[in-house]
Protein backbone atom coordinates (compact mmCIF):
# COMPACT_ATOMS: atom_id res chain seq x y z
CA UNK A 1 0.00 0.00 0.00
CA UNK A 2 1.12 3.63 -0.99
CA UNK A 3 0.58 5.18 2.49
CA UNK A 4 2.51 2.72 4.23
CA UNK A 5 5.52 4.66 5.73
CA UNK A 6 7.41 4.45 8.75
CA UNK A 7 5.48 3.67 11.80
CA UNK A 8 5.96 6.93 14.00
CA UNK A 9 3.20 8.64 16.02
CA UNK A 10 1.30 10.27 12.91
CA UNK A 11 1.56 7.40 10.59
CA UNK A 12 -0.46 5.42 13.82
CA UNK A 13 -3.14 8.33 13.74
CA UNK A 14 -3.99 6.80 10.13
CA UNK A 15 -3.80 3.05 10.42
CA UNK A 16 -4.66 2.18 13.85
CA UNK A 17 -6.37 5.30 15.33
CA UNK A 18 -5.12 4.76 18.88
CA UNK A 19 -7.44 5.09 21.88
CA UNK A 20 -6.72 8.74 22.48
CA UNK A 21 -7.47 10.12 19.48
CA UNK A 22 -10.61 8.44 19.17
CA UNK A 23 -11.84 10.42 22.33
CA UNK A 24 -11.02 13.33 20.01
CA UNK A 25 -13.56 15.00 18.64
CA UNK A 26 -13.71 14.14 14.66
CA UNK A 27 -13.27 18.25 14.62
CA UNK A 28 -10.54 18.58 16.61
CA UNK A 29 -8.65 15.50 15.26
CA UNK A 30 -8.90 16.84 11.58
CA UNK A 31 -8.03 20.33 12.71
CA UNK A 32 -4.99 19.46 13.66
CA UNK A 33 -4.18 17.45 10.64
CA UNK A 34 -4.74 20.70 8.91
CA UNK A 35 -2.57 22.66 11.53
CA UNK A 36 0.18 20.00 10.71
CA UNK A 37 -0.29 20.95 7.21
CA UNK A 38 0.25 24.40 7.50
CA UNK A 39 -2.87 26.10 7.75
CA UNK A 40 -5.05 27.41 10.56
CA UNK A 41 -8.58 26.14 10.52
CA UNK A 42 -11.58 29.02 10.07
CA UNK A 43 -14.60 29.05 9.05
CA UNK A 44 -15.72 30.45 5.47
CA UNK A 45 -18.61 31.77 3.73
CA UNK A 46 -18.38 31.06 0.15
CA UNK A 47 -20.33 33.05 -2.79
CA UNK A 48 -21.99 31.23 -5.26
CA UNK A 49 -20.29 30.85 -8.84
CA UNK A 50 -21.09 30.61 -12.07
CA UNK A 51 -20.03 29.45 -15.43
CA UNK A 52 -20.56 30.56 -18.74
CA UNK A 53 -21.44 28.25 -21.58
CA UNK A 54 -19.58 29.81 -24.35
CA UNK A 55 -20.55 27.56 -26.93
CA UNK A 56 -24.29 28.18 -26.44
CA UNK A 57 -23.83 32.28 -26.30
CA UNK A 58 -21.30 35.10 -26.22
CA UNK A 59 -19.87 35.45 -22.65
CA UNK A 60 -19.90 39.10 -22.52
CA UNK A 61 -23.97 39.02 -24.28
CA UNK A 62 -25.10 36.91 -21.20
CA UNK A 63 -23.26 38.99 -18.41
CA UNK A 64 -25.07 41.42 -19.55
CA UNK A 65 -28.55 39.96 -19.66
CA UNK A 66 -28.05 38.75 -15.96
CA UNK A 67 -27.00 42.48 -15.17
CA UNK A 68 -30.06 43.83 -16.38
CA UNK A 69 -31.95 41.42 -14.17
CA UNK A 70 -30.10 43.46 -11.29
CA UNK A 71 -27.42 39.95 -11.16
CA UNK A 72 -24.13 41.62 -10.06
CA UNK A 73 -20.98 39.66 -11.07
CA UNK A 74 -17.81 40.17 -10.28
CA UNK A 75 -15.28 37.84 -12.64
CA UNK A 76 -13.00 35.74 -11.42
CA UNK A 77 -9.61 36.62 -12.27
CA UNK A 78 -8.09 32.94 -12.31
CA UNK A 79 -11.17 31.01 -14.29
CA UNK A 80 -11.69 31.04 -17.87
CA UNK A 81 -15.56 32.10 -18.15
CA UNK A 82 -16.60 32.01 -14.03
CA UNK A 83 -18.11 35.00 -12.38
CA UNK A 84 -19.20 35.47 -8.53
CA UNK A 85 -22.05 36.11 -8.13
CA UNK A 86 -21.93 38.92 -5.46
CA UNK A 87 -25.86 40.10 -5.15
CA UNK A 88 -29.05 38.97 -6.75
CA UNK A 89 -32.65 39.12 -5.70
CA UNK A 90 -33.86 35.75 -6.96
CA UNK A 91 -32.12 32.78 -7.40
CA UNK A 92 -29.75 32.59 -10.57
CA UNK A 93 -31.18 29.09 -11.03
CA UNK A 94 -34.24 30.10 -12.17
CA UNK A 95 -33.45 32.52 -15.14
CA UNK A 96 -34.32 31.81 -18.33
CA UNK A 97 -30.82 32.13 -19.18
CA UNK A 98 -30.16 29.65 -16.91
CA UNK A 99 -32.76 27.34 -17.98
CA UNK A 100 -31.87 27.54 -21.71
CA UNK A 101 -28.23 26.53 -20.58
CA UNK A 102 -26.53 29.74 -21.17
CA UNK A 103 -24.82 29.16 -18.29
CA UNK A 104 -24.29 26.94 -15.64
CA UNK A 105 -23.91 27.42 -11.63
CA UNK A 106 -20.59 25.84 -10.62
CA UNK A 107 -17.72 26.39 -7.78
CA UNK A 108 -15.18 28.03 -8.47
CA UNK A 109 -12.32 25.52 -7.58
CA UNK A 110 -14.61 23.21 -9.41
CA UNK A 111 -14.08 25.04 -12.62
CA UNK A 112 -9.85 24.56 -12.55
CA UNK A 113 -9.62 21.20 -13.40
CA UNK A 114 -11.23 21.10 -16.73
CA UNK A 115 -9.68 24.65 -17.94
CA UNK A 116 -5.98 22.11 -17.32
CA UNK A 117 -6.31 19.64 -19.80
CA UNK A 118 -4.50 20.81 -23.34
CA UNK A 119 -6.18 20.81 -26.81
CA UNK A 120 -9.44 19.00 -26.32
CA UNK A 121 -11.17 19.79 -29.26
CA UNK A 122 -11.90 16.47 -31.11
CA UNK A 123 -10.46 14.35 -28.72
CA UNK A 124 -12.07 11.32 -27.10
CA UNK A 125 -12.43 11.77 -23.17
CA UNK A 126 -13.61 10.08 -20.24
CA UNK A 127 -15.23 11.78 -17.94
CA UNK A 128 -14.99 8.43 -15.10
CA UNK A 129 -17.06 10.17 -12.30
CA UNK A 130 -19.27 12.52 -14.10
CA UNK A 131 -22.77 13.31 -12.09
CA UNK A 132 -24.27 15.80 -12.03
CA UNK A 133 -22.51 16.67 -14.63
CA UNK A 134 -20.63 20.47 -13.76
CA UNK A 135 -17.37 19.37 -15.19
CA UNK A 136 -18.86 17.30 -18.22
CA UNK A 137 -21.34 20.27 -19.64
CA UNK A 138 -17.70 22.28 -19.32
CA UNK A 139 -15.82 19.91 -20.95
CA UNK A 140 -18.44 20.20 -23.94
CA UNK A 141 -18.07 23.21 -23.95
CA UNK A 142 -14.19 23.81 -23.94
CA UNK A 143 -14.70 20.64 -26.81
CA UNK A 144 -17.59 23.08 -28.70
CA UNK A 145 -19.07 19.94 -28.82
CA UNK A 146 -16.67 18.35 -30.78
CA UNK A 147 -15.15 14.79 -30.10
CA UNK A 148 -16.78 12.69 -27.73
CA UNK A 149 -16.73 12.37 -23.70
CA UNK A 150 -18.04 9.39 -21.87
CA UNK A 151 -19.34 9.79 -18.98
CA UNK A 152 -20.01 7.02 -16.34
CA UNK A 153 -21.45 6.90 -13.09
CA UNK A 154 -22.54 4.25 -10.45
CA UNK A 155 -25.05 6.34 -9.18
CA UNK A 156 -28.73 6.18 -11.48
CA UNK A 157 -30.40 9.21 -9.79
CA UNK A 158 -27.30 11.26 -10.10
CA UNK A 159 -27.39 9.84 -13.92
CA UNK A 160 -31.25 11.81 -14.54
CA UNK A 161 -29.44 14.89 -12.85
CA UNK A 162 -26.45 14.47 -15.23
CA UNK A 163 -28.42 13.78 -18.88
CA UNK A 164 -30.84 16.67 -17.69
CA UNK A 165 -27.99 18.86 -17.25
CA UNK A 166 -26.59 17.85 -20.47
CA UNK A 167 -30.25 18.38 -22.05
CA UNK A 168 -30.33 22.05 -20.29
CA UNK A 169 -26.83 22.98 -21.66
CA UNK A 170 -27.59 21.79 -25.37
CA UNK A 171 -24.20 19.01 -24.91
CA UNK A 172 -24.36 16.65 -27.98
CA UNK A 173 -21.29 14.95 -27.63
CA UNK A 174 -21.58 13.05 -24.58
CA UNK A 175 -22.66 9.81 -23.94
CA UNK A 176 -23.58 8.30 -20.77
CA UNK A 177 -23.26 4.88 -19.06
CA UNK A 178 -24.12 3.53 -15.64
CA UNK A 179 -21.15 1.89 -14.56
CA UNK A 180 -18.52 1.80 -12.19
CA UNK A 181 -15.11 3.45 -13.49
CA UNK A 182 -13.07 0.74 -12.21
CA UNK A 183 -14.39 -1.54 -14.86
CA UNK A 184 -14.02 0.76 -17.66
CA UNK A 185 -11.75 -0.86 -19.90
CA UNK A 186 -15.01 -3.07 -20.71
CA UNK A 187 -15.95 0.03 -22.88
CA UNK A 188 -13.10 -1.25 -24.98
CA UNK A 189 -11.48 2.30 -25.72
CA UNK A 190 -8.55 4.70 -25.74
CA UNK A 191 -9.08 7.92 -24.07
CA UNK A 192 -6.94 11.10 -25.04
CA UNK A 193 -8.07 12.53 -21.97
CA UNK A 194 -9.68 11.45 -18.44
CA UNK A 195 -11.24 13.90 -15.60
CA UNK A 196 -10.87 12.03 -12.84
CA UNK A 197 -12.92 14.06 -10.49
CA UNK A 198 -12.82 11.34 -7.63
CA UNK A 199 -16.06 10.47 -4.80
CA UNK A 200 -14.01 12.20 -1.94
CA UNK A 201 -14.93 12.42 1.71
CA UNK A 202 -16.00 16.23 0.55
CA UNK A 203 -15.12 19.42 2.89
CA UNK A 204 -16.85 21.20 6.07
CA UNK A 205 -16.92 24.45 3.32
CA UNK A 206 -19.14 22.99 1.51
CA UNK A 207 -21.17 20.52 4.15
CA UNK A 208 -21.85 22.23 7.41
CA UNK A 209 -22.14 18.64 9.29
CA UNK A 210 -18.93 17.73 7.65
CA UNK A 211 -16.90 17.27 10.85
CA UNK A 212 -19.99 15.52 12.57
CA UNK A 213 -20.38 13.12 9.58
CA UNK A 214 -16.58 12.26 8.80
CA UNK A 215 -14.17 9.78 10.46
CA UNK A 216 -10.79 8.80 8.95
CA UNK A 217 -12.36 5.51 8.51
CA UNK A 218 -14.23 6.83 5.62
CA UNK A 219 -11.09 9.42 4.16
CA UNK A 220 -9.58 5.50 4.17
CA UNK A 221 -12.38 3.49 2.51
CA UNK A 222 -12.01 6.52 -0.16
CA UNK A 223 -8.38 6.55 -0.73
CA UNK A 224 -8.82 3.07 -1.80
CA UNK A 225 -11.72 3.47 -4.41
CA UNK A 226 -9.78 6.70 -5.90
CA UNK A 227 -6.27 4.16 -6.46
CA UNK A 228 -8.44 1.88 -7.59
CA UNK A 229 -10.32 4.41 -10.57
CA UNK A 230 -6.59 5.72 -10.93
CA UNK A 231 -5.20 2.32 -11.78
CA UNK A 232 -7.84 1.54 -14.20
CA UNK A 233 -7.90 4.71 -15.44
CA UNK A 234 -4.39 4.68 -16.24
CA UNK A 235 -5.02 1.35 -18.13
CA UNK A 236 -7.37 2.91 -20.59
CA UNK A 237 -5.23 6.11 -20.74
CA UNK A 238 -3.42 6.07 -24.84
CA UNK A 239 0.34 7.30 -24.50
CA UNK A 240 0.63 10.49 -23.33
CA UNK A 241 -2.81 10.87 -22.60
CA UNK A 242 -3.87 12.98 -19.91
CA UNK A 243 -5.43 12.67 -16.49
CA UNK A 244 -6.60 15.89 -14.28
CA UNK A 245 -7.47 14.24 -10.87
CA UNK A 246 -9.15 16.30 -8.82
CA UNK A 247 -10.87 16.18 -4.94
CA UNK A 248 -12.78 18.11 -2.98
CA UNK A 249 -11.38 16.45 -0.08
CA UNK A 250 -8.59 18.10 2.30
CA UNK A 251 -7.23 15.05 3.25
CA UNK A 252 -3.54 14.04 1.83
CA UNK A 253 -4.35 10.31 1.76
CA UNK A 254 -6.86 11.38 -0.73
CA UNK A 255 -4.60 13.36 -2.41
CA UNK A 256 -0.71 13.84 -2.03
CA UNK A 257 -0.43 10.15 -1.12
CA UNK A 258 -2.84 8.80 -3.46
CA UNK A 259 -0.69 10.63 -6.48
CA UNK A 260 2.72 9.84 -5.08
CA UNK A 261 1.35 6.10 -4.95
CA UNK A 262 0.24 6.23 -9.03
CA UNK A 263 3.44 7.62 -9.82
CA UNK A 264 5.27 4.95 -8.31
CA UNK A 265 2.84 1.82 -9.83
CA UNK A 266 0.88 3.36 -12.82
CA UNK A 267 3.29 4.64 -15.23
CA UNK A 268 2.33 8.39 -15.07
CA UNK A 269 4.03 11.46 -14.01
CA UNK A 270 3.13 14.80 -13.03
CA UNK A 271 3.33 17.85 -15.08
CA UNK A 272 3.39 21.18 -14.10
CA UNK A 273 0.17 23.08 -13.70
CA UNK A 274 -0.44 26.66 -13.46
CA UNK A 275 -3.16 27.47 -11.43
CA UNK A 276 -5.04 28.82 -8.33
CA UNK A 277 -3.83 27.13 -5.33
CA UNK A 278 -0.73 26.18 -3.39
CA UNK A 279 2.20 23.75 -4.26
CA UNK A 280 1.26 20.56 -2.57
CA UNK A 281 3.64 19.46 0.25
CA UNK A 282 6.38 16.74 -0.58
CA UNK A 283 6.49 15.78 3.16
CA UNK A 284 3.50 14.78 5.11
CA UNK A 285 2.85 13.53 8.66
CA UNK A 286 6.76 12.49 8.52
CA UNK A 287 5.93 10.90 5.33
CA UNK A 288 8.85 11.86 2.51
CA UNK A 289 7.16 11.87 -0.71
CA UNK A 290 8.55 12.34 -4.49
CA UNK A 291 9.81 15.61 -5.06
CA UNK A 292 6.98 16.42 -8.20
CA UNK A 293 4.27 16.05 -5.80
CA UNK A 294 4.94 19.62 -5.59
CA UNK A 295 2.96 20.15 -8.69
CA UNK A 296 -0.19 19.73 -7.68
CA UNK A 297 -2.23 22.03 -6.67
CA UNK A 298 -3.94 22.21 -2.69
CA UNK A 299 -6.86 24.84 -2.32
CA UNK A 300 -7.45 25.54 1.37
CA UNK A 301 -10.97 27.10 1.84
CA UNK A 302 -11.28 30.64 1.39
CA UNK A 303 -12.12 32.42 -1.57
CA UNK A 304 -13.32 28.91 -2.78
CA UNK A 305 -14.33 25.81 -1.31
CA UNK A 306 -11.24 23.03 -0.07
CA UNK A 307 -9.67 21.35 -3.62
CA UNK A 308 -7.03 19.26 -4.36
CA UNK A 309 -6.01 18.81 -8.44
CA UNK A 310 -3.04 17.79 -10.22
CA UNK A 311 -2.29 16.71 -14.26
CA UNK A 312 -0.70 13.37 -15.19
CA UNK A 313 0.65 12.09 -17.96
CA UNK A 314 0.97 8.96 -19.20
CA UNK A 315 4.34 7.74 -19.94
CA UNK A 316 5.45 6.18 -23.34
CA UNK A 317 8.45 4.34 -21.85
CA UNK A 318 6.81 0.97 -20.71
CA UNK B 1 -38.92 3.67 -35.91
CA UNK B 2 -38.82 7.80 -35.65
CA UNK B 3 -42.46 8.17 -36.77
CA UNK B 4 -43.99 9.26 -33.33
CA UNK B 5 -41.15 12.30 -34.06
CA UNK B 6 -41.63 13.19 -36.89
CA UNK B 7 -45.46 12.66 -36.72
CA UNK B 8 -45.05 15.30 -33.88
CA UNK B 9 -43.15 17.91 -35.82
CA UNK B 10 -45.86 17.75 -38.87
CA UNK B 11 -48.45 19.58 -36.14
CA UNK B 12 -45.90 22.58 -36.61
CA UNK B 13 -46.56 22.66 -39.94
CA UNK B 14 -43.01 22.13 -40.68
CA UNK B 15 -40.35 19.09 -41.03
CA UNK B 16 -37.40 18.27 -39.99
CA UNK B 17 -34.50 15.97 -41.86
CA UNK B 18 -33.61 12.96 -39.51
CA UNK B 19 -30.77 10.50 -40.70
CA UNK B 20 -32.29 7.26 -39.77
CA UNK B 21 -29.33 5.68 -38.89
CA UNK B 22 -28.14 8.04 -36.60
CA UNK B 23 -31.10 7.75 -34.05
CA UNK B 24 -30.79 5.65 -31.43
CA UNK B 25 -33.97 4.26 -29.18
CA UNK B 26 -33.34 3.16 -25.91
CA UNK B 27 -36.68 1.93 -24.56
CA UNK B 28 -39.12 4.60 -25.12
CA UNK B 29 -36.57 7.74 -25.52
CA UNK B 30 -34.58 8.58 -28.91
CA UNK B 31 -31.24 10.09 -29.39
CA UNK B 32 -29.99 11.78 -32.05
CA UNK B 33 -26.01 11.35 -32.44
CA UNK B 34 -23.36 11.96 -35.30
CA UNK B 35 -20.83 9.44 -36.95
CA UNK B 36 -18.21 10.19 -34.66
CA UNK B 37 -20.96 9.27 -31.71
CA UNK B 38 -21.60 6.05 -33.71
CA UNK B 39 -18.14 4.55 -33.36
CA UNK B 40 -18.51 5.17 -29.74
CA UNK B 41 -21.66 4.39 -28.47
CA UNK B 42 -22.06 0.41 -26.93
CA UNK B 43 -24.74 -1.31 -25.93
CA UNK B 44 -26.57 -0.07 -22.65
CA UNK B 45 -25.57 3.48 -22.96
CA UNK B 46 -27.95 5.27 -20.98
CA UNK B 47 -27.88 8.77 -22.50
CA UNK B 48 -26.33 9.69 -26.22
CA UNK B 49 -26.02 13.05 -28.12
CA UNK B 50 -28.98 15.11 -28.10
CA UNK B 51 -31.96 14.11 -26.75
CA UNK B 52 -34.86 14.00 -28.84
CA UNK B 53 -37.65 12.42 -26.02
CA UNK B 54 -39.41 9.90 -25.18
CA UNK B 55 -43.22 7.82 -26.15
CA UNK B 56 -45.47 7.43 -23.22
CA UNK B 57 -48.91 5.62 -23.74
CA UNK B 58 -48.63 6.27 -27.58
CA UNK B 59 -47.83 10.11 -27.15
CA UNK B 60 -44.97 12.02 -27.64
CA UNK B 61 -43.14 14.15 -25.15
CA UNK B 62 -40.37 16.00 -27.15
CA UNK B 63 -37.20 17.04 -25.33
CA UNK B 64 -36.33 21.36 -25.44
CA UNK B 65 -33.36 20.16 -27.89
CA UNK B 66 -35.53 18.86 -30.33
CA UNK B 67 -38.15 21.63 -29.69
CA UNK B 68 -34.98 23.64 -31.00
CA UNK B 69 -34.33 21.80 -33.58
CA UNK B 70 -38.19 22.75 -34.68
CA UNK B 71 -37.66 25.86 -34.33
CA UNK B 72 -34.71 26.20 -36.57
CA UNK B 73 -37.19 25.41 -39.40
CA UNK B 74 -39.98 27.35 -40.64
CA UNK B 75 -42.08 26.13 -37.86
CA UNK B 76 -45.51 27.49 -36.34
CA UNK B 77 -44.34 30.12 -33.54
CA UNK B 78 -44.82 33.54 -31.65
CA UNK B 79 -43.09 35.81 -29.81
CA UNK B 80 -44.08 36.94 -26.49
CA UNK B 81 -42.70 39.42 -24.30
CA UNK B 82 -40.69 39.66 -21.47
CA UNK B 83 -43.38 39.18 -18.72
CA UNK B 84 -45.14 36.75 -20.73
CA UNK B 85 -41.82 34.90 -20.57
CA UNK B 86 -41.27 34.86 -17.03
CA UNK B 87 -44.99 33.82 -16.61
CA UNK B 88 -44.85 30.88 -19.10
CA UNK B 89 -41.67 29.46 -17.87
CA UNK B 90 -43.43 29.50 -14.30
CA UNK B 91 -46.00 26.97 -16.45
CA UNK B 92 -48.79 29.42 -17.07
CA UNK B 93 -50.85 29.51 -20.47
CA UNK B 94 -50.27 32.99 -22.92
CA UNK B 95 -52.74 36.01 -22.87
CA UNK B 96 -53.44 37.43 -26.11
CA UNK B 97 -51.88 40.88 -25.10
CA UNK B 98 -48.42 38.89 -24.42
CA UNK B 99 -48.08 38.26 -28.00
CA UNK B 100 -46.09 40.39 -29.62
CA UNK B 101 -45.22 38.12 -33.00
CA UNK B 102 -46.68 35.48 -35.08
CA UNK B 103 -45.55 33.02 -37.30
CA UNK B 104 -47.42 30.76 -39.27
CA UNK B 105 -50.33 28.86 -38.04
CA UNK B 106 -53.22 31.46 -36.22
CA UNK B 107 -55.48 27.99 -36.41
CA UNK B 108 -57.30 26.83 -33.53
CA UNK B 109 -56.08 23.17 -32.34
CA UNK B 110 -52.56 23.69 -33.80
CA UNK B 111 -49.66 23.51 -31.81
CA UNK B 112 -47.10 26.61 -31.83
CA UNK B 113 -43.55 27.02 -30.31
CA UNK B 114 -43.32 30.14 -27.94
CA UNK B 115 -40.09 31.89 -28.38
CA UNK B 116 -38.88 35.42 -26.69
CA UNK B 117 -38.11 38.38 -27.85
CA UNK B 118 -34.58 37.01 -28.47
CA UNK B 119 -36.24 34.28 -30.85
CA UNK B 120 -35.04 31.54 -28.30
CA UNK B 121 -37.41 29.02 -27.85
CA UNK B 122 -39.20 28.49 -24.25
CA UNK B 123 -41.15 25.56 -25.04
CA UNK B 124 -44.48 24.93 -26.74
CA UNK B 125 -48.14 25.17 -26.45
CA UNK B 126 -51.75 24.57 -28.12
CA UNK B 127 -53.67 27.21 -30.22
CA UNK B 128 -56.78 27.30 -27.93
CA UNK B 129 -58.49 30.03 -29.91
CA UNK B 130 -57.82 31.27 -33.35
CA UNK B 131 -55.20 34.35 -33.01
CA UNK B 132 -57.37 35.99 -35.79
CA UNK B 133 -59.82 36.62 -33.68
CA UNK B 134 -60.42 40.05 -32.62
CA UNK B 135 -60.59 39.69 -29.06
CA UNK B 136 -59.08 42.17 -25.98
CA UNK B 137 -57.56 39.62 -24.17
CA UNK B 138 -57.77 35.99 -22.43
CA UNK B 139 -56.18 32.79 -22.82
CA UNK B 140 -54.97 32.25 -26.45
CA UNK B 141 -52.28 29.33 -26.22
CA UNK B 142 -52.42 26.84 -23.47
CA UNK B 143 -48.82 25.58 -21.82
CA UNK B 144 -47.97 22.14 -23.04
CA UNK B 145 -44.25 22.40 -22.46
CA UNK B 146 -42.04 24.87 -21.08
CA UNK B 147 -38.15 25.07 -20.22
CA UNK B 148 -38.98 25.46 -16.08
CA UNK B 149 -39.45 21.94 -16.37
CA UNK B 150 -35.60 22.24 -16.19
CA UNK B 151 -35.86 23.18 -12.72
CA UNK B 152 -39.20 21.08 -11.84
CA UNK B 153 -37.30 17.70 -12.39
CA UNK B 154 -34.69 19.44 -10.23
CA UNK B 155 -36.85 19.84 -7.35
CA UNK B 156 -38.08 16.12 -8.14
CA UNK B 157 -34.73 14.68 -8.13
C1 LIG C 1 -17.20 14.47 -6.93
S1 LIG C 1 -18.59 13.71 -7.59
C2 LIG C 1 -18.47 14.12 -9.30
C3 LIG C 1 -18.92 15.50 -9.65
C4 LIG C 1 -18.98 15.73 -11.14
N1 LIG C 1 -17.72 15.44 -11.79
C5 LIG C 1 -19.40 17.14 -11.48
O1 LIG C 1 -18.57 17.97 -11.84
O2 LIG C 1 -20.61 17.42 -11.41
C6 LIG C 1 -18.14 12.03 -7.60
C7 LIG C 1 -19.11 11.12 -8.32
O3 LIG C 1 -18.51 9.81 -8.39
C8 LIG C 1 -19.54 8.87 -8.39
N2 LIG C 1 -18.92 7.55 -8.08
C9 LIG C 1 -18.70 6.98 -6.89
N3 LIG C 1 -18.07 5.79 -7.06
C10 LIG C 1 -17.88 5.64 -8.39
C11 LIG C 1 -17.30 4.63 -9.20
N4 LIG C 1 -16.77 3.54 -8.64
N5 LIG C 1 -17.31 4.78 -10.54
C12 LIG C 1 -17.87 5.89 -11.11
N6 LIG C 1 -18.42 6.88 -10.38
C13 LIG C 1 -18.43 6.75 -9.05
C14 LIG C 1 -20.52 9.40 -7.37
O4 LIG C 1 -21.80 8.84 -7.56
C15 LIG C 1 -20.46 10.91 -7.64
O5 LIG C 1 -21.49 11.27 -8.51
Amino acid sequence: MACEGPVKETALVFYWQPAYLRLMSDKKFFVSRYEKLGWKYRNVNLKQAIRINTMNSKEAEVVKRLQSHGIKLDKIPFLQSGYRVSWSEFSVGATSEYLMGLYSIQEAAAQIPVILFTELTDKTVLDACAAPGGKTVQLADLMQNTGAIIALDTKKQRLTALSNHLERCRVSNTIVYHMDARRSSRLNMKFDKILLDAPCSGNFATDKHWFRKRTINDVKRNAKLQKEILAESAKILKDNGEIVYATCSLEPEENEFNIDWAIKNLNLQIEKIDCYGEKAQTNIFGKQLDSSIENCRRIWPQKTQGFFVCKLIKCECK
Amino acid sequence: MIEPITDFVSRFNTRISLDQRLILRKKNHYFLIDDNLKRSVRKGFFYAGTYLGKTKNGKFFPSFSLLRLIAEQDANQIAVDEKTEWLFICGRDVFKRGIKKVKGSKRKGDYTLVLNQQGECLGFGKILRDLNEKIKNGVTIQNISDIGDFLRREKKD
